[in-house]
Formats: C-alpha cells, structure tokens, sequence
C-alpha cells in the first residue's frame, strides 16, 4: 500500500478512536444531565459523526508530519 | 489527406487545406471572430468549419481529424476550461477550511443547544422561520439536531466552488469567440495582472516584408519612370530590396518597358549595373554613386531624412546623371498603432525589443508611439530582457510570432504567440492569437480583465450569503426571535447563492471588447509610414 494511503487509513482509525470517545463523553454529560435515552444516544450518534470529520483532516497532516520524521 | 475536396457557395468546408482551384470569400467569423467574409485565392489556406460564401472552389485536405485548426481550438479552449488558476487554488483552500471550520460551529452548536440553550432559553411556541408550523414540545435531541443541521445546510460551500471554475468557463468560451484561445485559467489571471506589454518587431508590428515607401524622381523624370526603370533592372534580382521594388512597380499598375536589361552585374554591398537601351544604369546606395562619380547635388539631404526614418534610400542614375531616388522599408501592420494607442489607454506600458538596429528600431517606436525600445537585442537574450523587466516588479506579456521569440514567450508571465506565426511560437506561448491582428492582445486582457472581475464578484457572492446566515441558523437570535431556520429554508438559502453565482457569470457572455462595441470611437485611418529593416 502507498504511504499515504496509509497514513489517511491510519487518520481514519485513530479518527475513530477519538470520535468514539467524544461519544462516550457526551453519554457521560447527557446522563449526568438526565437526558433521556433517545437524545442521549441519538446525540452521541451525531457527536461521533462530527467528531470523526472533523478529526480526520487534523490527524491526516499530523500523522504524515510524524512519519517523515 | 491529400485528397482534393469541391466545396460549392453556401457549403461549410469540412477539413483544412491549401486551395488549388477557384476563387471566394469564406466566413471564418467561427474561428476568427473576424466579422467580413476573408477572401480566398489559389495557395491560400481554408480552415474546416468554416463557411464558404460565393464562389466555388476545390482544394487539397492537408489536415483532417484531430489535426484540424478548429479541432486543435477545441482541445486547447477544453483544455483552458478544465484547468485550475491560482486564484481557484485559494478558493479551493480557502473552502477546505471554511468547511472544517463549518463543521466545528456545527458541533459546538450542538452541543451549546443541548446542554445549555434548549434549558435556558426554549419556548415552546417557537415557529419554522418563514411558516406557520410551530416546534411544539420537541425534544432537547431534537431541537439540537435541527439547529446543529441547518447550519450544516446553510454554509455548504458549494457557491464558493463554482465561483471561479464557472467564471474561467465563460471567459475562455468568450475570448474564443474572438479568435483568442487561452491555454489556462492561469493565462487568463496572469493576462489580468499585466503591467508591461513586449513587442517583438517584425513579423508581429511589422510585416517583415519590405516595400516601397518614397520615390523622388530628379527633374525631366516622373514617379512612374523612376520606379519601371528600376524594376526593369533588378526583374530578376533576388536581392529582398530589389525584389521589393518589383513587386513595388506591380503593385502601381506598371509594367516593366518592353527593353530588357542587359549586362546585369551586381555589386556586392554597393547595388546593381546594368544596360537599358544603350544607357548605362546604376541602381544602388551613396557610395555606388560616389565611387562612380554620380553627383547627387540636393537628392542627398532628402535620402538624410528618409534614412532617419529608419528608411532603405537606393539612388538611380543614368548615363552617369541623378534619375532620382527609392526608399525601401518594412511596413506596420495595420492596426499596430491602434493596438498600442489602446494599450497605453488601459494604463499599459509597451516596449519593442527586436534584433534589428537601433535607428531602425527608434523609427519604429516613433511611428507606432511605444514608450521604450530595446534593439540589436539577440535572440537568445530576448527571454533576459524580459526577465531584467520581471526582476524590476513588472508582470510582462511577451508578443511574438518567430522560433526566436519561444525563449521570451516562454519567460514571460504571459506569452502570447501571433495565430499566423510559427509553430513553436504556438507551442510556446500561453495565448493563441488566431488572427493577424494586434488589437486582439487588447481584447485579450479585456477578456482577463472582466473573468477576473466576475471571479471576484462570484467569491463575494459566496461567501456574503454564508457569512450572513450562519449566525441565523446557528440560533444567535432565537433567545428574542423565538424562530428557527427550517434545514429546507437553509438548503434554499444555500441554493440562492449558487444561482447568484451562476447568474452572475452568465452576464460575462454580454462582455464586448471595447474594440468590438459599436460605439467605440475608431482612430481615423492613419498612413503609417513605414520603416526599414528586416531583422527580427
């Protein structure tokens, strides 16, 4: 595989990781805040889909900066 | 190819190629934007797809298929259309971080209205801005999404996408109408930005050809005289002045007397010898005549001023007496000094830069009003003159036609190559002038000028509509509003500028040069004296 196709999978995954953890935040918050089920994981679906777009193009750049070394 | 194709009046002539047989005046306006059908004549070149008018006449195809002009137009203005300028490359960075930033706000609004708005500050008679559907006792989820969406919507960056890329489209379309072929969008942004316009001299503002300019016949001589007798001794010259004077004599209608020179003898660097009827003829410059003992009395202080023009001055004598004078010369091109009066009037500098020498050159300039001159320049230091002028902050479009001038059109910020000039001129260049004319370099830039001037247009229309809804689908005002912005009122305010955008590149096909206006105010015709030389 090309490095930076690579490099954009690897964005991809970690992106994951952190968009997955920015979900489980905000079940943390919404429960904490007593929300309901529906808007606590209806939200954490959308956080997580925000959260990942939004990751992946500052983990792309930063990713292929590290691997050049 | 090499076929021979009978094209009748009326018919479109479907490939290139010479013209062998027949006589008429074909529309070339699809090409060209030349408004008067062009005259055709054996030798002359016919373009495919161009419409033949009167006359019939056959020719040979030399170039079909692809390797046609109107096919190689096609690919080069498709080409120019799907390529990106500079200023298309920042909208494109510019709209890569609007979006991630659009989808930060988006999150954050989110969050904002989940965790601290919908509790603060939601009323259930809130209402759909624009209808008359209340949000009743939707959810904290609910009214979040719906806020965190339209935003979404509303800031798409699709207008700021289209902006440039639909601008550059009309604009290569549109120059090509004219007969101008951008390579690029790059060419079109550069050829906006232009401070300084290079010449290259003959072939591009003059003919390159010499012809006779001055004939100034002794007493006891006529006009008509002087320049048969000339012809008849130099009828079978293939000096360039002598064949100039030939050509001269036809052109005037005259033909050559009935008696033949005999005893021709050329005179390296000094003229011809000749007998005409038992009178010994010398057809040549000053020191022919000196070294024969010619006296040119008064004849001398008008060859003074002729040659101060830049002017070839050749003397006739017969039976050792002054018949009279020819000045010999290149010739402007007809619409050189319109091209540079206009140029100067959109606030642009010209300069001539040419190989030839410097009195010859200063004539020139004179004549056609160039603000400065640059001659006895070799060819391969062209390209260094226009990089000296690039290093002193200005933005150079190179005008040329020759293989000589590749290196400069190649260097400058702009190349434009002459349609009817060499190849690698073509090649070369980064704007193809279709036709022999050089106020199309005028309507060149004006065709740049005005894109770009849509391309700006079309960005502040894109970016004004983002820029000012956002925050009215983000809820800045909902705490005293109590109205949302529905995702279909977002994706129809995100629809508007697109169709702005749109419709304000489609006013680029109303865009005339000014040369092209009706009411443009045409120079008188002028006589433009010609000049001498033949160098490049």
């Amino acid at each position: 595989m090309h490095g930076s196709q690579r490099t954009v999978r690897l964005a991809g995954l970690v992106g994951l990781a952190v968009a997955a953890a920015a979900a489980a935040l905000f079940i943390a918050a919404a429960g904490a805040d007593g929300q309901a089920g529906v808007a606590r994981y209806g939200g954490a679906a959308w956080v997580f889909l925000l959260a990942w777009i939004i990751t992946m193009p500052v983990l792309a750049p930063w990713l292929k900066g590290r691997a050049r070394g | 190819m090499g076929e021979l194709v009978f094209v009748r009046p009326g018919e479109q002539v479907p490939v290139d190629g010479i013209l062998t047989q027949g006589y008429s005046a074909v529309d070339q306006s699809m090409l060209t934007g030349e408004s008067m059908p062009v005259e055709k004549r054996v030798g002359d070149q016919v373009i495919g797809g161009t419409l033949n008018k009167i006359g019939a006449f056959r020719f040979e195809a030399t170039r079909v298929g692809r390797d046609t002009a109107l096919a190689q137009i096609i690919t080069l203005v498709e080409d120019a259309q799907a390529s990106k300028a500079p200023i298309q490359k920042l909208a494109d960075l510019v709209a890569g971080k609007f979006i991630f930033w659009v989808h930060v706000l988006s999150l954050a609004v989110f969050l904002f209205w989940f965790f601290l708005g919908y509790a603060r500050f939601f009323d259930p008679a809130t209402r759909l801005t624009l209808t008359p559907y209340g949000l009743g006792e939707i959810g904290v989820f609910g009214f979040a999404m719906l806020i965190s969406v339209a935003v979404l919507v509303i800031s798409c960056p699709c207008a700021v996408g289209m902006a440039t890329p639909s601008a550059m489209m009309a604009g290569t379309g549109k120059a090509a109408e004219h007969g101008i072929l951008f390579k690029g969008a790059d060419a079109i942004e550069s050829s906006s930005k232009l401070t300084t316009i290079v010449f290259d001299k003959t072939g591009t503002l003059t003919r390159g050809e010499p012809s006779v300019t001055d004939i100034r016949p002794a007493p006891a001589w006529t006009e008509s005289d002087l320049l048969a007798l000339a012809a008849t001794v130099e009828t079978n010259s293939e000096h360039p002045l002598g064949e100039a004077i030939v050509r001269g004599a036809r052109d005037r209608g005259l033909s050559a007397p009935a008696a033949n020179a005999a005893g021709f003898t050329a005179l390296p660097g000094l003229g011809v010898e000749a007998q005409l009827d038992g009178r010994g003829i010398l057809l040549g410059n000053r020191r022919l005549m000196q070294e024969r003992g010619v006296s040119l009395g008064p004849m001398e202080r008008e060859a003074e001023v002729l040659e101060h023009d830049g002017k070839t001055v050749m003397f006739i004598a017969s039976d050792g007496l002054p018949a009279g004078l020819i000045a010999v010369a290149d010739t402007l091109k007809k619409y050189s000094a319109d091209a540079i009066r206009i140029l100067h009037q959109l606030g642009l500098e010209t300069v001539m830069i040419t190989g030839d020498n410097r009195r010859t050159a200063e004539a020139i300039g004179r004549q056609v009003g160039l603000d400065r001159v640059l001659a006895e320049v070799l060819p391969e230091d062209k390209a260094r003159e226009v990089r000296a002028l690039q290093e002193r902050g200005r933005r150079v479009a190179m005008i040329g036609d020759g293989i000589n001038d590749a290196p400069a059109l190649a260097q400058a910020d702009v190349g434009m190559a002459i349609g009817t000039g060499t190849d690698v001129a073509k090649e070369t260049g980064h704007v193809i002038l279709i036709k022999d004319d050089l106020r199309d370099v005028v309507s060149a830039i004006e065709v740049a000028r005005a894109t770009m001037g849509k391309v700006r247009q079309n960005l502040f229309w894109a970016f004004i509509y983002n820029t000012i809804t956002i925050p009215f689908a983000a809820g800045l005002l909902y705490p005293w509003s109590r109205q949302v912005v529905s995702p279909e009122l977002a994706a129809f305010l995100m629809a508007i500028s697109s169709l702005t955008v749109t419709m304000n590149t489609t006013l680029l096909k109303r865009f005339v040069p000014s040369l092209r206006r009706s009411d443009h105010v045409v120079a008188p015709p002028q006589t433009l004296a010609p000049v001498a030389g033949g160098a490049p």
